[in-house]
């Protein structure tokens, strides 16, 4: 059943821009878990993952199974930071947004 | 397409879900319903009412009686079960008419709606699913450790706002607006993260309250730690360190809603403070109670926010604003047949965003702001001892 349904293309186009485009592929230098990485700025960055790469990462799953979880979840995974960190010092992640996305 | 960058952007309103949230939902302090009578929750677009039997368990039905349509919230316990006001049927907690006193036998088919219950951190929360699933214990919220226990936390101060003209989602986007906490309620945030994953929404926010206006969180003296996390559709943990002027106090903060109509809900917050080590009782209260004054005074100024916006499905961003558009596509999770949740409602989501620009211009115009409260100062009539007074 439909929930909040926009009226206009141009909405469905905008979801898109803001949660898809220019998602860049990386992989996790250690479990090879892969993401998409988007930074508007040095110090932001959006992580985009997938079930299957939270599945990979020995970190997320350690974490996830802890008894006091509820709140473990939440920190990100040292590793994979590193890795992105590599990938923008390569180039490999464009820094700045377009227009706002 | 035309070129957007010359075309006029208009404000996509969309058009509002025919349904409400799939998942737990509070009703309040699971205390307040436990004097022997029934009360009256107004909730999915209806009524529930909700009364303790005889074991002191909780029971929640629709409101409204299966007989004739009489309003059990205008009954009488009886029991174990609540009597209807009209013809007396009698309701248990299952959902079953147990005595019709008038009849020799009930109807099989007497069953109304019940809701499956639990008591939480106090609370009494419900199970709600358009689709009429069986209650889903593994993503309840987290029992928090000692918050019963009333020598280690304070009593809880509870509060309720009834929110007409906006859908609880204008509720939900805050956990993204970086921005809003200046401009809302006063706070520079220093730090500010969000991650999403599977039925829970978190947002990690460090903040500094302006010197250069007061409410809300406003005071440079003021330091805010605070981690928020929803847990399912309408149901939020929120743990908070205060510092103030050095001394550090825990705050734990709980920001649930029940969704009453199409456009309004029921906006309820708890607060409930640790006892700081070396405190007498009173202090501690009166350290809880200010607290909840701030934070709810901090809801109003939402609040005012929302009766006067306008509902948007096309937000435009800039590149300093939180992930409002993931965070609507985790919430939407809630709103669709379990059968058609889609893979990346519920995917991992991890969201930093840069405050130090926007800092930048924030500070600046707080400064300019102090700049002109001094001099409006320096030209008013000084007082003196024997002056004006
Ligand atoms: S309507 Fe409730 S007993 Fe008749
Ligand atoms: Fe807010």
């Amino acid at each position: 059943m439909a929930s909040f349904v926009p009226t206009s293309e141009e909405t469905v186009e905008d979801q898109r821009l803001y949660t898809q485009a220019r998602l860049v592929e990386v992989e996790c230098l250690d479990c090879l878990a892969r993401v998409g990485v988007k930074k508007n700025s040095e110090h932001q960055t959006s992580v985009q993952w997938t079930a299957e790469a939270q599945a990979q990462c020995p970190d997320l799953v350690r974490r996830k199974s802890a008894a006091d979880g509820a709140r473990l979840v939440h920190a990100r995974c040292p590793r994979l930071a590193a890795s992105i960190e590599a990938a923008v010092a390569d180039g490999r992640i464009q820094i700045g947004a377009e227009d706002g996305y | 397409m035309a070129d957007p960058t010359t075309q006029t952007r208009t404000l996509d309103h969309g058009t509002q879900p025919e349904r409400f949230a799939r998942g737990w939902h509070c009703l309040g302090l699971a205390s307040e319903f436990k004097d022997g009578k029934p009360h009256s929750v107004e909730a999915f677009g209806g009524k529930l009412v909700v009364w303790e039997n005889t074991k002191g368990e909780l029971g929640v039905l629709d409101g409204y009686c299966r007989h004739m349509g009489g309003d059990l919230t205008q009954g009488t316990v009886k029991g174990d079960e609540v009597g209807c006001p009209f013809h007396d049927w009698r309701w248990g907690a299952d959902g079953r008419c147990k005595q019709i006193p008038y009849a020799r036998r009930v109807p099989l088919r007497a069953r109304t709606k019940a809701y499956e219950t639990v008591i939480r951190n106090d609370s009494l929360l419900i199970w709600h699913d358009p689709e009429g699933s069986k209650a889903d214990y593994d993503i309840l919220p987290p029992e928090l450790p000692d918050v019963s226990n009333r020598e280690v936390y304070t009593d809880w101060i509870w509060n309720t706002v009834p929110i007409k003209g906006s859908h609880c989602r204008e509720l939900i986007d805050n956990v993204v607006d970086m921005a809003h906490f200046y401009y809302v309620h006063f706070a520079f945030p220093t730090d500010f993260r969000n991650v999403f994953e599977d039925h829970t929404a978190t947002q990690y926010m460090a903040s500094k309250g302006r010197p250069d206006v007061a409410g809300g969180y406003g005071d440079a003296d003021m330091f805010l730690k605070s981690e928020a996390t929803y847990y399912g559709p309408a149901y939020m943990i929120n743990w908070l360190e205060v510092d103030y002027k050095g001394f550090v106090t825990e705050v734990i903060l709980i920001n649930s809603h029940i969704p009453t109509g199409p456009d309004s809900f029921l906006l309820q917050y708890g607060i409930t403070v640790k006892k700081p080590e070396g405190l007498d009782d009173k202090t501690a209260n009166f350290i809880g109670k200010k607290y909840a004054d701030m934070f709810g005074d901090g809801f109003l100024q939402d609040v005012a926010i929302w009766e006067n916006k306008a509902p948007v499905q096309n937000p435009l961003l800039c590149e300093e604003d939180g992930p409002v558009y993931q965070l609507r596509r985790w919430y939407e999770q809630f709103y669709v047949d379990v059968a058609d949740i889609e893979p990346e409602m519920r995917a991992r989501f991890e969201f930093e965003v840069d405050t130090t620009k926007a800092n930048e211009f924030w500070h600046e115009e707080v400064a300019e702001n102090l700049r002109r409260i001094e001099a409006e100062k320096a030209s008013e009539p000084v007082e003196t001892s024997e002056g004006v007074s």
